[in-house]
């Protein structure tokens, strides 16, 4: 009695650990086919105050991904990226504001190619299937393994495994955040013309001032929380600003943590406090004479655990 | 527009500032051609920062200074002019104190932080914090729901 009792708990486990194996893979597939697909559509997201929808346009041609991005709400604004390089069309008045930037973890492409690290912090589970802007999606839910970052729900399509739509709850259940299809067909291929970007003549394009990114490695994260690593630093002056502010950027494979370090220059004011915004948390500390400030979208106790540990560190050259 | 296309195609820029549009160049296909005039225009652009023009400092000031509001607590912080309430008053002070106390007292400056760090602080004090981490770390939606005005702050 007790011998079947303990074969068919071990054979339950199993089968568990079985599910939750088919549930990374179906990430994994996930994760690819945002990047190796055709497909266009419209996309929602919303925050509980803002809403955007954003009209999408994905092709994968000769092991090249292109992607033209328009937002339909709000103020015009066209995004253009290939292969993880991004290319922003801000439009003002009579102006084009052209901006560069790194893209990674860009609807529908949230998931990372590699979920070696997401794997290791958080847990794997199927739900019930459901529709999502028409198509069966396989629903997986992604629980973090520890209170240091949020719960994140993914619907996949079920046929080809197309992320349709992703929301971001805290511990409580609440829904913080959501982003996802109302209309999308994956096609075979389709005409190049519609990555033709829409240049008007008569207006004036000027390019952003470009960044500083050089090596800053003086500031440490003392308790950065488990499976986070520093992906990206850069320095940059704010504009009509004088003082230079350096961040480091922290991501644990999905959620991604702003580290800002700057000096407190005479007669400017340090910052105390927190701040919560939606699925975004803010703290600022002050840290041997720095403002420190810590951005991110995970809770609150997270940016406060790292604002709270981060120390200059001394290199040996430096010493007086 | 059209001069600053037509001035790159002449030779008058330097090709360093256009490194993309030679690399792009070479390979072939017509939906290289899209991505090549992205290219163009940025480069060119940036031609210009070279030369020190101030157009872009100034257009970013001209840029509408629009905060970003991410939840509806934040909107209504936006209504209330923080920067006035006493509670951020009390903070200002607390951190000037913690300041200028000095390094013997770094034990209590650590504490009086703790503290510190849990008063809630005022939209226009985060609002450009927000922005440059919206701009620059990889996430889902940034690139949608930023402010048109990356620099619009003045």
């Amino acid at each position: 009695m007790i011998k079947s009792l303990v074969i068919s708990f071990l054979l339950l486990a199993n089968l568990q650990a079985v599910a939750n194996e088919e549930a990374w893979q179906a990430l994994e597939k996930t994760a690819l086919a945002a990047r190796h697909l055709n497909y266009r559509g419209i996309f929602v997201y919303h925050d509980g105050a803002k809403m955007r929808s954003v009209q999408i346009n994905h092709m994968f041609t000769h092991g090249r991904e292109m992607t033209r991005s328009l937002v339909l709400d709000g103020k015009p604004r066209e995004v253009y990226s290939e292969d993880g390089e991004v290319v922003i069309y801000n439009a003002k008045q009579n102006r084009v504001v052209v901006a560069k930037r790194r893209g990674e973890n860009m609807f529908p492409a949230i998931l990372p190619s590699n979920l070696d690290n997401l794997r290791a912090t958080y847990s794997a589970d199927f739900e019930e299937e459901e529709l999502i802007a028409g198509r069966l999606a396989t629903v997986i839910n992604l629980k973090p393994n520890d209170v240091l970052r949020y719960g994140y729900r993914i619907w996949a399509d079920k046929e080809v495994g197309l992320l349709l739509k992703m929301a971001l709850s805290n511990a409580d259940k609440k829904v913080l955040q959501e982003i996802g299809f109302t209309q999308v067909e994956v096609m075979e291929m389709y005409a190049n013309t519609v990555h033709a970007p829409k240049l008007d003549a008569n207006k004036e394009y000027v390019m952003e001032r470009p960044l500083d990114v050089r090596h800053v490695s003086d500031w440490v994260v003392g308790n950065l929380p488990p499976g986070f690593n520093k992906v990206d630093q850069l320095r940059f002056t704010p504009p009509g600003k004088q003082h230079v502010v350096n961040q480091m950027i922290y991501s644990d494979g999905i959620a991604s943590v702003s580290l800002f370090v700057e000096e407190i220059a005479k007669g400017r004011k340090a910052h105390m406090g927190h701040k919560s915004m939606g699925s975004t948390n803010l703290c600022a500390n002050v840290v041997d004479g720095y403002q420190v400030t810590v951005v991110g979208e995970v809770p609150h106790k997270t940016v406060r655990q790292i604002a709270g540990s981060v120390r200059l560190q001394k290199r040996s050259n430096q010493l007086k | 527009m059209k001069e600053q296309l037509s001035a790159y195609i002449d030779g008058e820029f330097d090709l360093d500032n256009a490194d993309h549009l030679v690399a792009n160049a070479k390979s072939d296909g017509e939906m290289r051609e899209a991505w090549q005039t992205y290219h163009l225009i940025g480069d060119v652009m940036r031609g210009e920062n070279v030369t020190e023009t101030p157009m872009t400092d100034r257009i970013m000031a001209a840029l509408e200074d629009e905060p970003t509001v991410l939840a509806p607590n934040a909107m209504k912080e936006n209504t209330k002019k923080p920067a006035k309430t006493p509670v951020v008053w009390s903070v200002a002070a607390s951190v000037a104190a913690v300041f200028f106390v000095g390094l013997m007292l770094l034990q209590d400056q650590s504490l009086n932080s703790q503290d510190a760090m849990a008063v809630e602080m005022a939209e226009n004090e985060t609002s450009d914090y927000l922005a440059a981490h919206q701009q620059h770390a990889p996430s889902s939606a940034a690139y949608f729901i930023q402010n048109a005005s990356f620099s619009g702050k003045k």
